[in-house]
């Protein structure tokens, strides 16, 4: 008889692999990517080529230095330094300098990543992490230097440009009657200035319906965190102009890198609870976090905002989790307190008349 | 009785059921080979005491193991002839026991029990203990335990769902011996005293559901194609709507859970007199010329079983005794067939899909397809950590049914049912 495989049970397996679903990020994402590129030129795609290198070599030299073999390391790739670096990529504009996707893909990998153990060791986003660390280190060349769309044919269908500032600060800024451009702009991205992979709307919901009809992300976890942010948006502009102030609902969803961070960042699996209880706490938590934060502090903030939830996935994971089957439920066990609680009083009166 | 719809658990998997294999197949008797080695260890419990010496000469339906203890059962002769050997010998879980060696005489000088005179719950009770019954879904417990529960009990749920791939046995059962398999429901619900008799079937098996409609006093609960439909909490809950409180039996929501084979032993050892020592059992996979549903008489080796369906050694990957979701793989194929084998499966490399496992990614769906609704990747991250306390507190593992779902859709390929496995054994030393 020839060799036969022991194993555990089960023995069949399904048909998914981390890297097939790591593989369909990186399509999903690809529209994005093509559609900055051809807004933005041939500067986009050098910022969005450097931070992939910079992403997947680093990646291989940290492995390399453990003394892991090449081959083993070409056969272990699971796609997903690729996916840190194309995010990196796509959440910084196209006029920043050469080395800031480079060191900013460095540190995603190196600090963010391997140095916590590896796939699915990362306790935050390294894409996001990554793009802090760029804002914070090169605070000048990341927030200013927007690049216009450079094909001239790209004009926003209504309104004016102004240079100098991304819609979202504009409208963060000087509110939202001086933001000068339509929601129809801001969805397609014509005429916007912005970070390479988040102008473009329509090209991001391609990419994460792509993903849902994959079944590698759940349609409900971006909606409710676009869906809160823009709410939480409208009530604090309410409560600040003190009428209510629905006009403010679509440009602050539309604008700034919230389709990008809802689609793509906040859903990643490492860095996002485990249990669908549990998402129902973090993504609601996340929309008003983001909202809160960009009112007060007038900059876009969805990274900083997912990089903070990111440090309460834990908390969430253990103490938020779901009724094992055969437990009572939640009424169940009140009813039983209040019961045992009766029946304590009872026996105390009882006890009480003998004496 | 007109079908009802039974209910939805939530979760589970949906596995491509492989059952046109060995489907259309009539049950026939397989041959039997020179030479049988019958475990005394068949159940879960104390293995049986051996009654017979090297030497002796015995009849086929002879008791040859006596149950010890409680929690045991009886073990019967499959064959006349001679004991050659008693020694001990790996099963294919890895446990070793003591097995019965005899060399077949190819006489079938058989041996029955005494005719019952009444139908009394307690003649029947005793009848099964005495005829050395278990639960032959895979288990293996004994039967006439589960039919004295502590509780009081109200209905009878027979678990025709056969949620495994590949395993036709019971299905074919309740084609070719519908009559002989109610009457054994009935025997069962005489024993317990209880008239509600509810069957779940998957939608899969319309031919069983028309079957099992016919009979009043049975009412057929018709199941949606899920894995794990067979797991006794959820058979209970799709069937009768209760849920079985953690930790608990199934007795405790006032129900008891049998198997179609267990139903149609049942059905022999009473109405005729036969102790059991055969069973029906599916001989499937790509790599069987010539997959077939096989009455074996405990004892016969998997090689014969195999040498019989034609094995094709070309291409073949994994021998597993059972079903591929809860089944174990074979070393070799130097095994005997027990009370609890519910199949044979020869697997080629297209079937089995054979990966190392990597890091998990958390991506949770594992949890979301659990039916007890634990955190496997909780589990399986504190046990590699050692800590045992944490994958109960955390994971919930001791609530485990080890149904493999888990496992089936991890995209790391994390070997979670093998965590869990050891997490509840370093538990339970303690």
């Amino acid at each position: 008889m020839n060799k036969v495989i022991v194993s555990d049970s089960p023995h069949i397996r399904g048909v998914r692999t981390t890297k097939g679903i790591m593989l369909d990020v990186c399509i999903a994402l690809l529209p994005a990517c093509i559609m900055g590129c051809v807004y933005f030129g041939w500067k986009a795609l050098l910022v969005l080529a450097l931070s992939c290198i910079s992403c997947v070599a680093s990646e291989m030299v940290y492995q390399l230095c453990l003394k892991k073999k090449f081959k083993t390391i070409l056969a272990e790739f699971d796609f997903t330094s690729l996916v840190t670096g194309m995010l990196l990529g796509m959440c910084l504009h196209s006029n920043v300098p050469w080395y800031v996707p480079i060191i900013a893909g460095v540190f995603a990998i190196v600090v963010v990543k391997m140095l916590f153990g590896g796939t699915g060791k990362n306790i935050v986003n390294p894409a996001i992490t990554g793009r802090v660390f760029a804002f914070i280190s090169f605070q000048a060349v990341m927030i200013s230097g927007w690049a216009m769309p450079t094909i001239k044919a790209i004009k926003p269908l209504a309104g004016n440009i102004t240079s100098g500032a991304t819609p979202l600060t504009q409208m963060l800024g000087n509110g939202v009657e001086n933001i000068g451009i339509s929601n129809l702009d801001l969805f397609l991205g014509t005429g916007v200035m912005g970070c390479i992979g988040e102008t473009c709307k329509l090209a991001l919901l391609a990419g994460g319906i792509y993903l849902v009809v994959r079944k590698v992300i759940d349609w409900k976890w971006p909606v409710i965190y676009i869906l809160t942010t823009g709410v939480m948006t409208v009530l604090i502009n309410s409560i600040a102009i003190k009428s209510f102030a629905i006009n403010t609902f679509l440009p602050s969803i539309l604008s700034g890198g919230l389709f990008l961070g809802a689609i793509f960042m906040a859903t990643d699996y490492v860095t996002s609870p485990y249990t669908n209880k549990g998402r129902y706490v973090y993504y609601p938590i996340l929309g008003v976090v983001t909202a809160l934060l960009r009112h007060f502090t007038k900059i876009e903030v969805v990274s900083f905002a997912i990089l903070l939830m990111n440090l309460f996935v834990p908390l969430i994971n253990t103490y938020i989790r779901p009724r094992i089957f055969g437990e009572p439920t939640l009424s169940e066990k009140i009813k039983a307190k209040r019961q045992a609680k009766q029946a304590a009083k009872a026996a105390k009166v009882e006890g009480g008349e003998a004496k | 009785m007109k079908a009802k719809k039974g209910k939805l658990f939530r979760r589970g998997i949906h596995i491509a059921d492989k059952k046109q294999y060995s489907k259309m197949s009539y049950i026939q008797d397989a041959p039997v080979p020179e030479i049988l080695s019958i475990s005394l260890a068949q159940h879960i419990g104390k293995p049986a005491d051996p009654i017979v010496a090297v030497g002796d000469l015995v009849k086929q339906g002879q008791l040859i193991g006596q149950a010890s203890g409680f929690v045991s059962a009886n073990v019967y002769s499959s064959v006349s002839g001679k004991v050659i050997a008693i020694e001990k010998r790996p099963n294919p879980r890895g446990q070793t026991s003591d097995y019965i060696v005899i060399q077949n005489d190819f006489e079938y000088d058989a041996l029955s029990l005494e005719p019952l005179t009444d139908r009394e719950p307690k003649t029947i009770i005793e009848r099964i203990k005495e005829a050395g019954i278990v639960g032959m879904g895979g288990a293996g417990f004994p039967t006439f335990i589960k039919l004295s529960p502590q509780t009081p009990v109200d209905t009878l749920v027979i678990n025709g769902a056969e949620c495994e791939p590949y395993l036709t046995c019971d299905y074919r059962l309740m084609i070719e011996h519908t009559s002989e398999v109610v009457q054994g429901i009935r025997l069962l619900a005489k024993a317990l005293s209880v008239t509600n008799i509810i069957i779940g079937i998957e939608a899969n098996k319309p031919d069983c559901i028309e079957l099992f409609e016919q009979y009043d006093d049975i009412q057929v609960a018709v199941l949606k194609k899920a894995y794990p439909m067979g797991s006794e909490k959820h058979l209970i809950y799709c069937c009768t709507g209760r849920e079985v409180p953690v930790g608990k039996l199934p007795a405790d929501a006032g129900c008891v859970v049998q198997n179609i084979a267990t139903a149609f032993a049942v059905y022999e050892a009473v109405e005729k007199n036969k102790p059991l020592y055969e069973r029906v059992l599916t001989v499937s996979g790509k790599c069987i010329g010539n997959p077939s549903n096989l009455r074996v008489k405990f004892g016969t080796s998997f090689e014969f079983l195999f040498d019989y369906c034609k094995l094709d050694t070309t291409d073949l990957t994994m021998l597993i005794c059972g079903g591929p979701m809860m089944g174990s793989t074979l070393l070799s194929s130097d095994y005997y067939t027990r009370k609890t084998d519910s199949g044979l499966l020869a697997l080629d490399s297209t079937e089995v899909d054979f990966k190392d496992p990597s890091p998990c990614i958390g991506c949770g769906r594992c949890a979301s397809v659990c039916p007890m609704k634990l955190l496997p990747m909780a589990i399986d991250f504190y046990t590699q950590a050692g800590d045992y306390e944490g994958a109960k507190k955390y994971g919930g593992v001791l609530n485990c049914i080890e149904c493999g779902s888990c496992a089936y859709v991890c995209p790391a390929r994390r070997s979670l049912v093998q965590s869990i496995g050891l997490a509840k054994s370093q538990l339970r030393k303690k």
